[in-house]
């Protein structure tokens, strides 16, 4: 960041103090330094994780809209052909998904098909944890993402989960990444904060629980001291959508709002390389057709804002987008016009430097394991290829021995 | 670390909501054996519940259209009853003269999570807590039956949409991965058979009440786990409790809640020979036994309504005359745990979750909250020199660090800052 926007950084917060939300005008300048110290360096690539809790159903997402067997098999949540988005002769997305459309229209956008792992589980929580911790044969405690913290030179600043609870991909066996919850962190002040500190410090006799307690409260005033003042900035400008009523047409959202925070937080040049953001609600065993498109209506209005966002800044071309959920579901619907857990889904890969396209075997419908879809794609290639070709670190720290990969990033 | 001071704190942290002020220092004299007897041994009549009224919950009826006249005293009826029902919990939890019975209900509300998010309406939640508390410490297969025939958790998982047309696994699913075996411990074709033995089932969404609709039940026989019959929920909840993948299952989740959340069950954990029988009360009290309670391995992150109780109990403070309530839930909101809200139907996270950046700040602002709204004259009323020793009794803490004890020392003029920090240390925090 420039001096020139270093003042206007200043300006602002101190514009916050006149209202009372910070008292302290002596430690503004220090905040806002040390928000600047170190910003990402110009051209670092950033990774932005979107979760989608719940099991998205893929096969109303990217919808083999030619296939009689998929109007067959789920009579009553199947879209209406006329209303889908045609991709190609075959796949259409979900008709609430103009947005992300558009940008693969601008071949922005590579869709993994059929993306899952070996053995699929169909529970909630086992198959998010394989995801999560990447390890779909034996259970292990840290998360894909947390294993490569690990290797990084230990600052809570490298990876940010947006809300209050640290989702498991990022905790590590040594370093765990931050949580943000929306509208930021206050941070204590005067003598409070000394003593706040003098109890975040590590004692001899501290379990590994009371010293991550600990470690909570070391992290909150890390963190919090760079970005509580650059989360008062104002939202990156959408330069390329149209405004309603003083805001995007979608209407607001929380992973708009999630997305919001960290489009002014790269924007500013948090020193961070990988986000975490969220969307549930996936569970759509009942009543789904509706509910569905809301949620992916929800996911591409926000994503295409803040990829809109991003290009008022200097890093549009430093962020890639992955969007996963733990499974897809039944090919079949239910009685209650939903469905239920499957096993492969598409994965989303977004940016300006994507490679836009299809990427893997879209599952046959007629060629079904047990009722549900097969698995062409495994997960590890794709989180290899993000090791690899967005977080520039080696994968097998991280995955072990493991030779798949995507080809979905344009080489540097 | 005294392992007596160890062992009385995790019976009172874990097995109810923490001490009252002096609670803890009479135990520690009175000794491990005769407080783990008293915490375990539920009395005929608890003074302290009884004062808690039971709050008035209605039927709200169907919703209104939206913006017909109607829908405003609705809306305000169903937000009123429902925060009433929060803090009707949350006071029987802070007010029990003993705590495990309100403990261990909420044990079982993180086992058979339930949201009302989902119902929309109080009163099947209502219901199923009172189901919770009724068999917290009874017959695990009769409460099993009970869930089955529980409107709040039929609906919350899809049974009343569960036909001989098209069975919904949802609620087969989970009763068999996470409230009766766990996962893997059955196949994928299990699932679609304990679902076809699943359907039929419809639920008053508005009031809880459940009937079985026999043109909508599949009444062949299904295979299950080896056996081939005709169940009904009954004779299905027999048969799974029976297995004794259920004893190890349950005493799995014992350990994960009163044990440890991090470190694997041990294989000879007392809980589960004496879940033999399915009896909840043995188990409990086997596991306040057990070798594992004085291992100062396996320390514990309070959740935030468990150190939010431990701290209104602390400070003698009545969580429904807290001002106001939309502040508390609030609080309670911002640290992801607002009680018949779970996340989803794996129940609430623990461990390390709870111990993030947000949730430090959250927890001060929470705490900052309640000092206000106390006199804190169980701090004003010990001399200031004393102050930082007797407050690991008045917490029920084994001991301070000298970490913790040098912010205390540097505090003791100031009794709100004072019990801030003692409230927010790791110590208290995580139960040893």
């Amino acid at each position: 960041m420039d001096t020139l926007s270093r003042r206007k950084f200043l300006k602002l917060t101190s514009g916050a103090a006149a209202v009372g939300v910070a008292s302290n005008f002596l430690s503004l300048d220090q905040i806002a330094q040390a928000a600047i110290d170190r910003p990402l360096a110009a051209g670092t690539p950033i990774l932005v994780v979107v979760t989608l809790y719940g099991g998205n159903d893929g096969l109303n997402t990217v919808i083999p809209y030619k296939d009689p067997v998929y109007f067959s098999s789920r009579p009553d949540i199947s879209y209406k052909a006329e209303t889908m988005l045609p991709l190609d002769a075959e796949l259409a997305l979900n008709p609430n998904m103009a947005g992300i459309k558009g940008l693969w229209d601008q071949k922005k956008v590579a869709i993994i098909r059929g993306v899952g792992y070996p053995k699929p589980d169909h529970s909630h929580f086992s198959s998010m944890a394989k995801w999560q911790t990447a390890s779909p044969e034996r259970h292990i405690s840290s998360g894909w993402l947390g294993r490569w913290l690990d290797s990084q030179p230990e600052d809570p600043m490298v990876a940010i989960s947006l809300g209050s609870v640290l989702p498991p991909m990022l905790a590590g066996s040594k370093i765990s990444g931050s949580a943000l919850p929306l509208g930021g962190l206050v941070i204590p002040k005067g003598a409070l904060a000394t003593q706040c500190i003098q109890l975040s410090k590590a004692a001899r006799t501290d379990s590994k629980l009371m010293a991550a307690a600990a470690t909570s409260m070391r992290n909150l005033f890390n963190v919090s001291t760079n970005i509580q003042p650059i989360l008062k900035m104002p939202a990156p400008v959408a330069t390329d959508l149209p405004t309603v009523n003083g805001g995007n047409a979608g209407g607001d959202s929380n992973l708009s709002q999630q997305l919001d925070v960290v489009a002014k937080l790269i924007s500013a040049g948090s020193p961070t390389k990988v986000w975490s953001v969220s969307l549930g609600g996936f569970d759509t065993h009942a009543n789904e057709a509706n509910a569905q498109a809301e949620l992916l209506g929800v996911v591409s209005v926000s994503l295409t804002r803040f990829m809109s966002q991003l290009k008022s800044t200097s890093r549009s071309n430093d962020v890639t987008i992955m969007i996963y959920s733990e499974f897809g579901r039944r090919v079949k619907g239910n009685a209650s016009q939903g469905t239920d857990h499957g096993t492969a889904g598409p994965m989303f890969l977004i940016g300006e430097k994507i490679k836009g396209g299809f990427y893997g075997d879209q599952p046959s419908l007629s060629k079904l394991i047990d009722g549900d879809l097969a698995v062409t794609t495994d997960f590890r290639d794709v989180y290899a290829t993000v090791l690899e070709s967005v977080l520039q670190s080696p994968a097998e720290q991280t995955l072990g021995k493991w030779a798949g990969r995507t080809d979905f990033l344009t080489k540097v | 670390m005294n392992s007596k001071r160890l062992e009385i704190s995790r019976l009172f942290h874990r097995f109810g909501f923490g001490p009252r002020p002096g609670e803890y220092a009479q135990a520690v004299k009175n000794g491990v054996d005769s407080t783990r007897t008293n915490l375990v041994t539920v009395p005929e009549i608890d003074l302290g519940a009884a004062r808690v009224l039971d709050p008035v919950i209605t039927d709200l009826g169907q919703r209104p259209a939206p913006n017909s006249k109607e829908i405003v005293p609705f809306a305000i009826a169903m937000r009123f009853q429902s925060q009433q029902l929060i803090l009707w919990w949350l006071d029987r939890m802070a007010l029990s003269d003993h705590g495990l019975t309100e403990r261990m209900t909420w044990f079982w509300h993180g086992h058979w999570a339930t949201s009302i998010d989902k119902l929309n309406y109080p009163l099947p939640m209502f219901k199923q807590n009172k189901v919770f508390r009724a068999h917290a410490l009874g017959n695990f297969n009769t409460m099993t039956k009970a869930m089955l025939n529980d409107g709040a958790l039929q609906f919350w998982l899809d049974g009343q949409d569960s036909t001989v047309k098209a069975p919904n696994e949802n609620l087969g699913r989970e009763l068999m991965e996470l409230f009766v075996l766990g996962v893997n411990r059955y196949t994928e074709d299990d699932v679609k058979a304990i679902a076809r033995a699943l359907t039929g089932y419809q639920v008053v969404r508005s009031n809880g009440n459940v009937t079985i609709n026999q043109n909508r039940r599949d009444s062949k026989p299904v295979v299950l786990l080896g056996k081939t019959a005709v169940f009904n929920g009954d004779s299905l909840a027999d048969f799974l409790v029976s297995r004794d993948d259920c004893a190890q299952f349950i005493s799995e989740r014992l350990w994960y809640r009163f044990i440890s959340s991090s470190e694997d069950m041990t294989s000879d954990f007392a809980a589960k020979a004496s879940f033999a029988d399915r009896s909840i009360a043995s188990a409990v009290t086997a596991m306040a036994t057990d070798s594992s309670m004085s291992d100062s391995r396996y320390s514990l992150v309070k959740s935030p309504v468990e150190w939010f109780i431990s701290a209104c109990r602390a400070l003698e403070l009545t969580p429904s005359k807290l001002s106001t309530p939309g502040q508390l839930t609030s609080y309670l909101d911002k640290l992801s745990q607002v009680p018949f809200s779970p996340p989803n139907v794996g129940g609430w996270p623990a461990g390390e979750a709870w111990l993030s950046s947000a949730t430090a700040q959250y927890r001060i602002a929470f705490a900052t909250w309640l000092i206000k709204q106390s006199d804190l004259s169980v701090i004003k009323n010990i001399a200031p020199s004393a102050r930082v020793s007797k407050s690991a009794d008045w917490l029920g803490i084994p001991e301070w660090t000298p970490r913790t004890q040098n912010a205390l020392r540097a505090s003791i003029s100031d009794p709100a800052q004072f019990v801030l920090l003692a409230l927010c240390s790791p110590e208290y925090i995580v139960s040893a």
